[in-house]
C-alpha cells in the first residue's frame, strides 16, 4: 500500500518534474561542453550485478552443493581421508562465504540467508542436545546458534571429533541436516537473484531505500562487523580490555585469521569493483574519481594494502596471537578502526546517499 | 510624486483592511497541519521517532519536556489533527489553536533529533494565529453565531503573517551568503549529481556549472523574492517563480511537505481582492454586503509593543551566531531556529568509550545500541547531542558491575570519551571530538564549544 503510494507519487513527481526538465533542457540545449567525468550508477550496479554479486553467489553455492556431496560420501564410506576432504571443503565454503555475506538486501534480507549461514559462535550446549535428543526443528529461533558454518566448525574441530562423528550416527545426521539447511537456504538466494537482479540494476537513487544506497551501506557495516566481531570483541574492545576468546570466529579450527583476512579482502574488492575473474570494472572508487576525490580514493585504496599487509605478522590462529602477539592486533584493529572513517564518512558523504527517509532540510 | 499619506498607511499597523487574505490564510494552514500529520502518521513516522527510541535529546531548558509512554505518543498526533480540522473550519477557533499549537510545539521540543527550520516555522505561524480573528468570516464560528462576523481587520494581522514568511526567505538567502554556497557550490553540488539517474536532467545534474547556476539562482530567489511579492506588478511574475522553485525543491530533496507549505502560505501576499474572490466562491456571498462593524480588540499600545517584541526577536535570533567564534557549521552554537536551510551537508562517524576511572580499562562501545539510527546520525554532528549522549552513556554505565571472563568489575563515575570525525561540505573528514576529554564533564551550555577540534577550511 504504502509502496504503490510512493511510486503513484513519484510518478506525479516524474511528469511535473518532465515538464520542467524539457524547459530548463531547452535553455541548456545549446551549452554543449561534453562532461569527460560522467559516472553511471547503472554501470556500477550492473558491474555488481553481473561480475560481482551473481557470479560470488555462483561460486558459494558450487562449494557447498560439493560440502553436501563430500559429506554423503565421507557417510558411506566414512574414513580419515574422506573426513579431511569434507573439512577442507568447508573451509572453502567458509572463506567463500565472507564474500557474499556483505549483500544483505534483496533475497538475502528476505530470506536472513546472512545470519543464518554466518551466525557465530556457536551455542555448542544447543548443539550438543540437538544431537543427543535426536529430534529437532534448526529453522525455529532456539537453534538460530545452533545451524550454519559455525556449527560446523564445532562438530568438525572440537575435541575427539572424528571419534564422535564416525560412532555417533545422530552427530552424523546434523553435520548433514545443518548442510542441507545451508543449500536450501543458498538456492533461494541464489533462484531469486535472477529476477531481482534487474530490480537492483534500475534502483539508482540517493533515498534510503535505493539499492545503491542500501549496497553502500551494507559495504560499510560488513566491514565495521569485521571490525568490531571478528576482531574487536575478542580482543577485549569492547569489555574493559579483557580478551574474550570465547567469542572468536571459528575457534575450533583456528581459521579465524584467515576467515578475517578474506573478509577484509572481499571488502577491497568490491569497493574497486573488481569481478569474480579479476577484471577491474567500474565501482566506487571510480565514482570518487569523477567526482574528484582521487586523494580520498588512494588513501582508501593505500588503507586497504596496509591492512592486508598487517596479516604477515601473523603466524598462529587469532587465539595464540591474542596471548602472544597482541600488540600487532591492537594494529590491526585500529587500522580496521580508521577505514570506517573514510569509507563510512567520506565516501558515504560524497556520494550523497541519504541514511533517512525522512524530511531533512539539511541543517 | 510620492505620496506621504500612502506611505504612512502602508506602515500604519491599525489600518483597516479586509480580513479576506486571513481567513484564506487560516484555511490553507489548517489543511496543510491536517495533511502532514496524515502523512506523519501514515508513514510510520510516529512509531519510528517517538515510540521506538529510548532515550530522547531535549532542547536547552525544556529537558522537562517528555515523550508519552508507548501508544500514548499518538495521542498528541490525533489531537493534532483533530484541532486542525476545527481550526480548518474555524469552530472553536480558539481553543482549536490553543491546541493546535500545543500538541505541535510539544512534539518538536521532544526531540532535536527531529528538528527542521519548517517545524519551527509551523509553531512560529500556530503561535501567532493564537492570537489573530481569523474565525470571524468563512467559519463555522461565525455561522453558528458562536463570534461575530467581521470583514475588516487591522493591518497587523495580515503584517505579521507576512513578515513571519518574509523573514523566512530573506534570512535563508542571508544564511546563503557564505563561501561553501557560492564558491563551491556546496552542498548543492554533492546532492545534485546524487540524482544523475534521472531522465532528460539527469546528466545535467554532474555538471558543476548547474550547481552554481542552482546556489546563486536560489540565493538571489530567498534574499529578494519578497520585494517582488510585495509589488502588485511583478508579483503574479514572483509567485509563478515561487511555485516552480519549490516545486524542484521537493522533487529533488527529501523536505517533505515543506515546498507545499511555502507555495500555499506566499498566497498571503496577494490582494484582499484575490482572496475576497476565492472567498465569495466558497461562501457565495459577496463580501462587501456585510455591515461594517468595528470590534473591541486588543489595546493598541499593547499590541504595538507585542510586535515590536516579537519582531525583534525574529530579527535578532538567527544573528546570536556572531556572539560566537569560529565556524558556525563546525560548531553549531547558534545554528537552529536561524532559517539555514539545505545549508550543510555534513556527516560523522564516532566511536565512544567508557573508561572506568579507576583502573583506566576502556571499552569501545557498539555502535547504535541506545540510539535509533536518526538519532545516531543527528548526534555525531551536533556537538550539543554529543553531550547529551554522554550524559546518556554515562547514566547507563555508572555502577555497572560487568562480569568478564569471571572477574566482577564494576564501573563507577566513569569517564565518557569519543573520536569523532566529520566531514563538512565535501572536504575530507576532519576530527570533530577528540578521545581523552571527559564529554561528562563538559557543560551543555551556550558557551563558545571550546572543547572541539579546530576547523580547517
Amino acid at each position: 500500500m504504502k509502496n504503490i503510494k510512493s511510486k503513484t507519487r513519484n510518478n506525479m513527481k516524474n511528469i511535473i518534474f518532465g515538464l520542467l526538465a524539457s524547459a530548463l533542457f531547452m535553455v541548456t540545449a545549446c551549452n554543449k561542453d561534453k562532461n569527460k567525468d560522467e559516472f553511471n550508477k547503472a554501470a556500477l550496479l550492473q558491474n555488481f550485478a553481473d561480475n560481482i554479486i551473481q557470479p560470488r553467489y555462483a561460486d558459494f553455492k558450487t562449494k557447498i552443493d560439493s560440502l553436501e556431496t563430500l559429506f554423503i560420501a565421507f557417510q558411506t564410506n566414512p574414513s580419515e581421508e574422506n573426513f579431511e576432504s569434507v573439512k577442507a571443503q568447508w573451509k572453502g565454503c567458509y572463506l567463500s562465504f565472507q564474500r557474499v555475506k556483505t549483500f544483505d538486501f534483496g533475497p538475502a534480507m528476505n530470506t536472513g540467508f546472512k545470519s543464518a549461514i554466518g551466525t557465530f559462535p556457536s551455542d555448542t550446549v544447543q548443539i550438543s542436545s540437538n544431537i543427543s535428543v535426536g529430534s529437532y526443528n534448526l529453522a525455529t529461533a532456539t537453534n538460530a546458534d545452533a545451524v550454519g558454518l559455525a556449527a560446523l566448525d564445532y562438530l568438525f574441530y572440537q575435541t575427539d571429533a572424528y571419534l564422535r562423528i564416525t560412532s555417533v550416527e545422530s552427530y552424523r545426521q546434523y553435520c548433514l541436516d545443518v548442510i542441507q539447511k545451508m543449500k536450501a537456504e543458498t538456492d533461494a538466494v541464489v533462484n531469486a537473484w535472477t529476477t531481482f537482479k534487474s530490480s537492483f540494476i534500475a534502483s539508482t537513487g540517493n533515498e534510503s531505500t535505493s539499492m545503491f544506497s542500501m549496497l553502500v551501506n551494507d559495504f560499510c557495516q560488513d566491514w565495521e562487523e569485521a571490525k568490531a566481531a571478528k576482531l574487536g570483541i575478542p580482543l577485549g574492545k569492547y569489555s574493559l580490555g579483557i580478551q574474550r576468546p570465547e567469542y572468536i570466529e571459528a575457534r575450533y579450527s583456528g581459521y579465524s585469521l584467515p576467515i578475517l583476512k578474506a573478509s577484509l579482502s572481499s571488502i577491497a574488492e568490491i569497493y574497486s569493483g573488481i569481478g569474480i575473474n579479476g577484471q577491474d570494472g567500474v565501482g566506487f572508487d571510480d565514482y570518487l574519481i569523477a567526482l574528484k576525490k582521487e586523494n580520498l580514493n588512494t588513501t582508501i585504496k593505500d588503507n586497504f594494502r596496509v591492512i592486508d599487509s598487517n596479516f604477515y605478522d601473523f603466524n598462529t590462529c587469532l587465539e595464540n596471537e591474542l596471548s602472544q602477539n597482541p600488540s600487532s592486533l591492537e594494529n590491526l584493529f585500529n587500522a580496521i578502526s580508521q577505514q570506517v572513517v573514510f569509507i563510512k564518512t567520506d565516501m558515504t558523504a560524497s556520494f550523497g546517499i541519504l541514511i533517512t527517509y525522512q524530511d531533512n532540510d539539511g541543517d | 510624486m510620492i505620496d506621504k499619506t500612502k506611505i504612512h498607511q502602508f506602515f500604519n499597523p491599525f489600518q483597516q483592511v479586509s480580513i479576506a487574505p486571513l481567513i484564506i490564510f487560516r484555511i490553507i494552514f489548517g489543511a496543510l497541519i491536517l495533511i502532514g500529520t496524515t502523512r506523519f502518521m501514515l508513514n510510520g513516522w510516529v512509531q519510528k521517532l517517538y515510540i521506538e527510541p529510548t532515550f530522547f535529546f531535549p532542547f536547552l531548558g525544556f529537558e522537562w519536556v517528555k515523550p508519552l509512554p508507548g501508544n500514548w505518543m499518538f495521542l498528541p498526533f490525533v489531537l493534532l489533527f483533530v484541532s486542525a480540522l476545527f481550526f480548518m473550519f474555524g469552530l472553536f477557533y480558539r481553543i482549536a489553536s490553543v491546541v493546535l499549537f500545543m500538541c505541535f510545539t510539544y512534539i518538536e521540543l521532544l526531540d532535536k533529533t527531529n528538528y527542521l527550520n519548517h517545524y519551527y516555522f509551523v509553531s512560529l505561524v500556530a503561535f501567532i494565529m493564537l492570537f489573530l480573528p481569523a474565525n470571524r468570516y468563512c467559519s463555522l464560528d461565525a455561522h453558528l453565531n458562536l463570534t461575530t462576523k467581521q470583514v475588516l481587520v487591522s493591518k497587523w494581522n495580515i503584517g505579521i503573517l507576512k513578515f513571519q514568511l518574509g523573514i523566512v526567505y530573506v534570512f535563508a538567502g542571508i544564511a546563503k551568503l557564505n563561501s561553501d554556497w557560492l564558491f563551491d557550490a556546496n552542498p548543492l553540488k554533492i546532492w545534485l549529481q546524487a540524482h544523475h539517474h534521472l531522465h532528460f536532467l539527469g546528466k545535467f545534474l554532474q555538471q558543476e556549472w548547474l550547481a552554481f547556476a542552482f546556489s546563486w539562482t536560489g540565493c538571489v530567489y530567498d534574499l529578494f523574492i519578497v520585494i517582488f511579492l510585495f509589488n502588485k506588478h511583478t508579483r503574479p511574475f514572483a509567485y509563478s517563480f515561487v511555485v516552480l522553485f519549490h516545486l524542484v525543491t521537493w522533487y529533488l530533496f527529501p523536505i517533505g511537505v515543506f515546498p507545499w507549505v511555502m507555495i500555499f502560505s506566499t498566497l498571503i501576499f496577494f490582494s484582499p481582492n484575490f482572496h475576497e474572490r476565492i472567498l465569495q466562491f466558497i461562501t457565495k456571498e459577496k463580501m462587501q454586503t456585510l455591515s461594517l462593524k468595528t470590534l473591541p480588540t486588543f489595546n493598541k499600545k499593547f499590541v504595538s509593543y507585542a510586535l515590536i517584541l516579537f519582531v525583534s526577536f525574529q530579527i535578532l535570533v538567527p544573528f546570536r551566531y556572531l556572539a560566537y567564534d569560529g565556524d558556525l557549521f563546525w560548531h553549531e552554537q547558534g545554528f537552529r531556529f536561524s532559517w539555514r536551510v539545505m545549508l550543510m551537508h555534513k556527516e560523522g562517524y564516532g566511536r565512544f568509550f567508557v573508561v572506568d576511572s579507576k583502573t583506566k580499562r576502556e571499552m569501545e562501545l557498539p555502535q547504535q545500541q541506545f540510539l535509533t539510527p536518526i538519532q545516531l546520525d543527528q548526534m555525531l554532528t551536533q556537538p550539543d547531542m554529543i553531550l547529551q549522549y554522554a550524559q546518556i552513556l554515562y547514566k547507563e554505565y555508572n555502577g555497572k558491575t560487568f562480569y568478564v571472563a569471571g572477574l566482577p568489575l564494576k564501573i563507577l563515575k566513569p569517564e565518557i570519551q569519543a573520536e569523532i570525525y566529520v566531514t563538512l561540505n565535501g572536504r575530507p573528514s576532519q576530527l570533530f571530538v577528540r578521545k581523552g576529554k571527559n564529554l561528562v564533564t563538559i557543560k551543555n551550555d551556550l558557551n563558545n564549544r571550546t572543547w572541539l577540534e579546530e576547523f580547517k577550511k
